[in-house]
């Protein structure tokens, strides 16, 4: 427990920080490069002094005389021999050199145009827009000028050579001066030589010192050389790269006026632009570098107390040298060196500078590093840390399970703890858990005595420490069947992949769940990992079980219909029972029924061979609630209709109970109630389970033969669309294929003969599924919806069709042809991976490659689609993120700007609202009447409410004046 | 030249009077630069519209009949 109550934050600002801060804060000044000393101490006024605070346990901090873990750290300073440049301000400090003035610093804006900035900026920020915009604007209009508009300074241009050098260009008199006078003086093209008298007449410069000039003994100045210029059409300067050293920048800055940095959007309160070149660097405390000590007794010191010991290093070679008055060579190479390491210091990833390594080559891990990326501080750390109390393992299914319900292995359970708070009422139970200990299953780990103190059950003390469990204690006890866990699976795509399921405690290893949450999860057990986590106070139990459970959950905000439903094996076996209305005997019905809630049968539907029968469109109405009215086409294509909560016709598929909007599920949850619309779940999904086994089902190769004769039509149907082709390319090879309006003639050729070997699919797809009965299983599911389609079947027993790479006939391989099999230039079917054969009789090669070359482009455009798709969720998740449905029904951002006046510009959940394009969303009548219907105890009651008052008949004439009375109202 | 303020798909643009501008900043309880912006030089915009000034956009919506939504003008 921290010693220190909870503080409140007033107030965060950010700005530049003033190096007279640094040395305030800080504990010590660093001045030796060097660690520990022999006795393995800390050296004081070293990089571990002790004054920066403690890392080993039972050392007291000399700063602030706490221990470690309580002691944050204190702040020391290195004062640096020479200014540098703070890397992560480069790009604000060439902005700052380009637009004030090189000789008094000011601003090279006039005042009307600074006012008129600031007025920008003000509107701006009242905007909230970014003020970067406005700024950049301000600097481009400052370094239009040539001229400095206060002391009229000529300005030159700033070059930013990254990360940290800038230089100045001037345009100085060339070295050459007099030569290139003398070459453009010669005799030209279209001009007579000029002879120095000429010159001198025009320029207006004493003769005698044009000789000079043109003899290279004097450098004319400024004014002359622009008249020589001008009389001799030529230019006589050159670049001069003038480097600007920090302490250069730094006087540079401190002469900025504060008024003309508030132009530049930055607060002279807080921060001034000299503060940007270092002279003082704050070290970090040794809490935020703390050193290892391996096995083997040695130390290992962190990358950042390397670094900083480089930088001390260097920082006092400098000043010896400086000291010992070393060229100025050496001292500007010391003073780069000085720059590299204070700026990998910050940033070690900056391109242009060759990151600092370590010794083994590894490169440092500096402060930039870590805050940057998924790893670093925000997003590893802050946003996303790790959590007690969760547990992860792989799933399997377990039909026996409510969809509210999960498997949870007793391994787990024992581990995961639910805190219970002991109070009369619980006594007995909760030493009943202590008793048990910690190995036995509904046990207790942990228990907290009414002082507050923790201790832990053992399985020696557990008897004991029963007994002494009293009100006012906690217990710490092991999951049990029906608390509330959040259970998850990533990708976390939408807010179903987070659920609150009831445990049932199970034995084995691996998470179970009933097979219909697999869509809102998009999980399967093929080896699939998901997530618990056990809840630690009831409110967070209150509301998973209000707003998470799986019921909760079951319609879905995307498209607004349930998104729970029957799936695969159970669409098919409601297919099964419903399709052709097949007859149940007593056993036969009742055992169909064994697992849901009807324990009696209805009335028999008739009888045959002198027993009674049942039909499956009976038993099916037996889960439907009693007063069910419903009318739909089916996936089947029938009309489906319930009529008082009996199926009166059609067949159960995939549209009637199916996941992802079958029309069962979906009304019976809008219309009643979610836990109704859970319990016809679960009860369709346990009688869809007896039927399935009721009837068997399996698929095999055999039931995707056909018989010889089909296949012979089968053939003949791709003979004939070989002949087409044939003929279409003759047609092209004569030169009379008429073009398509809008393209050329190859692209005509390629398009109809995709549309022959495409109608010839179809045609061999049609000719085998009509030798399929209605029974095969490959049929059953594709017509219930459960699994599969038509063109899947087509494919099987037909023909497996033509492949394409990027929408085309397969063009590619050899030159001018696909494989070295054909001849080149053959435009035929075969050539351009048109496959013939069915799955069922097998791929010839060349047409096994062919598929394979197909069925690659599908698996890259899958795995590029994950990346792209995660990416892309992940800054609309971020853009989002912060938008918050007031309660006055607006749409707001933290910043109170209005996002939508109504949530979703109609104030109406997705979920609440009928998703049917031509039905109103909102059915107002209804609402109505229902609301009428609850309101008021009968007919009566309702028309008074509604104004049809009926007179009273039976009233002596002495009740007027209170007859009278009621009127008046 | 279209105009695409005449375009079905287009909804209504009105320029807010005075009036009808404070009531809906008290009726949020928002100051003017709360409000979503549209760009001054939108082809939906009418020709008088200029920067400062609030525009009343109604929509039709499957749901509610009218949405209703104020921009502010910027440029």
């Amino acid at each position: 427990m921290s010693q220190q109550a909870p503080q409140e934050i007033g107030q965060l600002s950010f700005g530049l920080m003033d190096p007279e801060e640094y040395r305030e804060m800080s504990a010590t000044k660093i001045i030796t490069a060097d660690t520990y000393d022999d006795d393995g101490f800390p050296i004081d006024m070293g990089l571990m002094d002790p004054r920066l605070g403690v890392i080993d346990p039972g050392l007291e901090c000399k700063t602030c005389g706490k221990h470690s873990g309580s002691c944050n750290g204190h702040f020391g300073h290195i004062e640096l021999a020479a200014p540098v440049i703070h890397v992560g301000f480069a790009k604000l400090i060439r902005r700052l050199l380009r637009g004030t003035c090189r000789e008094c610093a000011k601003l090279c804006l006039t005042e009307d145009e600074k006012r008129e900035f600031i007025d920008n900026l003000d509107r701006t920020r009242a905007l909230g827009q970014d003020l970067n915009d406005v700024t950049k604007s301000a600097i481009r209009q400052a370094r239009k000028k040539d001229r400095c508009p206060h002391c009229s300074e000529p300005q030159y241009d700033i070059q930013h050579e990254k990360p940290t050098t800038y230089y100045e260009v001037q345009q100085v008199l060339s070295s050459e001066y007099s030569d290139m006078i003398a070459e453009a003086m010669e005799p030209g093209e279209d001009s007579e030589r000029v002879t120095p008298t000429e010159l001198a007449e025009e320029t207006g410069i004493d003769a005698g010192r044009i000789q000079e000039i043109l003899s290279g003994e004097f450098r004319p100045r400024e004014e002359d050389r622009k008249a020589i210029e001008s009389a001799l059409d030529v230019d006589l300067t050159e670049e001069d790269m003038n480097k600007l050293m920090p302490s250069d920048i730094r006087d540079w800055f401190e002469a900025i006026p504060d008024e003309d940095i508030e132009v530049l959007g930055i607060n002279s309160d807080r921060s001034r632009p000299e503060w940007m070149i270092l002279t003082v660097l704050p070290v970090p405390p040794v809490t935020a570098r703390p050193s290892i000590t391996l096995d083997n007794g040695q130390r290992s010191e962190d990358d950042l107390t390397h670094k900083l010991v480089d930088i001390i290093r260097i920082n006092q070679r400098f000043m010896e040298n400086r000291e010992a008055g070393a060229p100025q060579l050496i001292i500007e190479d010391l003073w780069e060196l000085l720059q590299y390491h204070v700026t990998t210091f910050m940033d070690n990833e900056i391109s242009g500078t060759p990151p600092a390594r370590h010794r083994s080559g590894r490169p440092l891990k500096t402060l930039s590093q870590r805050l940057k990326g998924k790893e670093g501080r925000f997003r590893g750390s802050l946003s996303g840390k790790r959590v007690n109390f969760s547990a992860r393992t792989v799933i399997s299914p377990d039909p026996t399970l409510s969809l509210n319900e999960v498997g949870v292995p007793d391994r787990v359970a024992k581990e995961m703890t639910q805190t219970m708070n002991v109070n009369e009422r619980n006594l007995d139970e909760a030493r009943r858990y202590v008793s048990n200990g910690p190995e036995a299953h509904p046990g207790a780990n942990y228990v907290r005595r009414a002082d507050g103190r923790r201790l832990k059950v053992t399985e020696k003390n557990c008897e004991e420490l029963a007994e002494k469990v009293e009100p006012g204690w906690e217990v710490s006890r092991h999951l049990i069947d029906g608390d509330i866990v959040i259970f998850n699976r990533q990708p976390s795509l939408h807010r179903m992949s987070i659920m609150a399921h009831e445990v049932v405690v199970m034995p084995y290893k691996t998470f179970r769940l009933n097979t219909v949450v697999c869509p809102p999860y998009n999980a399967d057990f093929d080896g699939d990992e998901m997530n618990m986590h056990a809840l630690q106070n009831e409110e967070a139990r209150a509301e998973a079980r209000v707003l998470m459970r799986v019921q909760e959950q079951m319609l879905s905000p995307r498209f607004g219909e349930n998104i729970l439903g029957a799936i695969q094996d159970h669409v098919t076996a409601t297919y099964l029972l419903t399709n052709e209305n097949p007859h149940f005997n007593e056993t036969q019905a009742l055992d169909l029924l064994r697992a849901t809630s009807i324990d009696e049968l209805p009335d028999a539907d008739g009888t045959e061979d002198g027993a009674e029968y049942w039909t499956g469109r009976t038993v099916f109405s037996e889960l439907l609630p009693e007063d069910l009215n419903l009318e739909f086409m089916s996936s089947a294509g029938d009309n489906v209709l319930i009529e008082n909560g009996e199926l009166v016709e059609g067949t159960i598929d995939e549209d009637a109970v199916g996941a992802f909007g079958g029309e069962v599920v979906d009304t019976i949850a809008k219309q009643y109630s979610r836990t109704r619309g859970r319990i016809f779940i679960n009860e369709v999904s346990s009688v869809a389970v007896r039927t399935i086994m009721h009837f068997g089902f399996s698929i095999s190769i055999d039931d995707e033969s056909i018989p010889p004769a089909a296949q012979a039509q089968v053939d003949e149907a791709i003979e004939e669309a070989n002949e087409r082709v044939e003929e279409l390319i003759d047609t092209y090879e004569a030169g009379e294929l008429e073009s398509l309006p809008g393209r050329t003639i190859d692209e005509t050729l390629e398009m109809k003969i995709m549309q022959t070997l495409g109608q010839a699919r179809d045609s061999a797809g049609d000719i085998a599924e009509d030798s399929f009965d209605d029974d095969n299983p490959a049929v059953v599911m594709a017509e219930s919806g459960a699994r599969g389609s038509m063109l899947n079947l087509t494919q099987m027993a037909g023909c497996v069709g033509q492949q394409a790479v990027r929408g085309e006939r397969i063009n590619r391989g050899y030159e001018n042809r696909t494989l070295s099999h054909f001849e080149e230039n053959d435009l035929s079917a075969d050539a351009h991976g048109f496959v013939e054969h069915s799955y069922r009789e097998g791929l010839n090669p060349k047409e096994f490659f062919f598929h394979a070359m197909g069925g690659r482009e599908g698996l890259v455009d899958t795995a590029v689609r994950t990346s792209k798709s995660g990416y892309l969720q992940r800054r609309l998740i971020n853009a989002l993120s912060e938008l918050e449905t007031q309660y006055d029904g607006t749409v707001r951002d933290t910043s109170d700007t209005v996002v939508q006046f109504e949530f979703g510009e109609d104030g109406t959940s997705p979920v609440e609202v009928s998703s049917s394009e031509d039905e109103a969303a909102v059915d107002v009548e209804e609402i109505a009447d229902r609301v009428m219907e609850s309101e008021f105890a009968d007919e009566n009651e309702k028309d008074e409410f509604l104004g049809e008052t009926r007179e009273p008949t039976n009233l002596s004439e002495h009740a007027d004046d209170w007859w009278l009375a009621q009127s008046d109202d | 030249m279209v105009d695409v303020s005449n375009h079905t798909l287009v909804p209504d643009h009105n320029l807010l009077e005075e009036g009808e501008l404070e009531e809906v900043l008290e009726e949020y309880n928002i100051q003017k630069t709360d409000l979503p912006k549209i760009k001054r030089t939108d082809p939906a915009l009418t020709k008088e519209a200029e920067v400062g000034d609030v525009v009343k956009i109604v929509r039709d919506s499957r749901t509610t009949d009218e949405a209703v939504v104020y921009r502010l003008v910027v440029e």
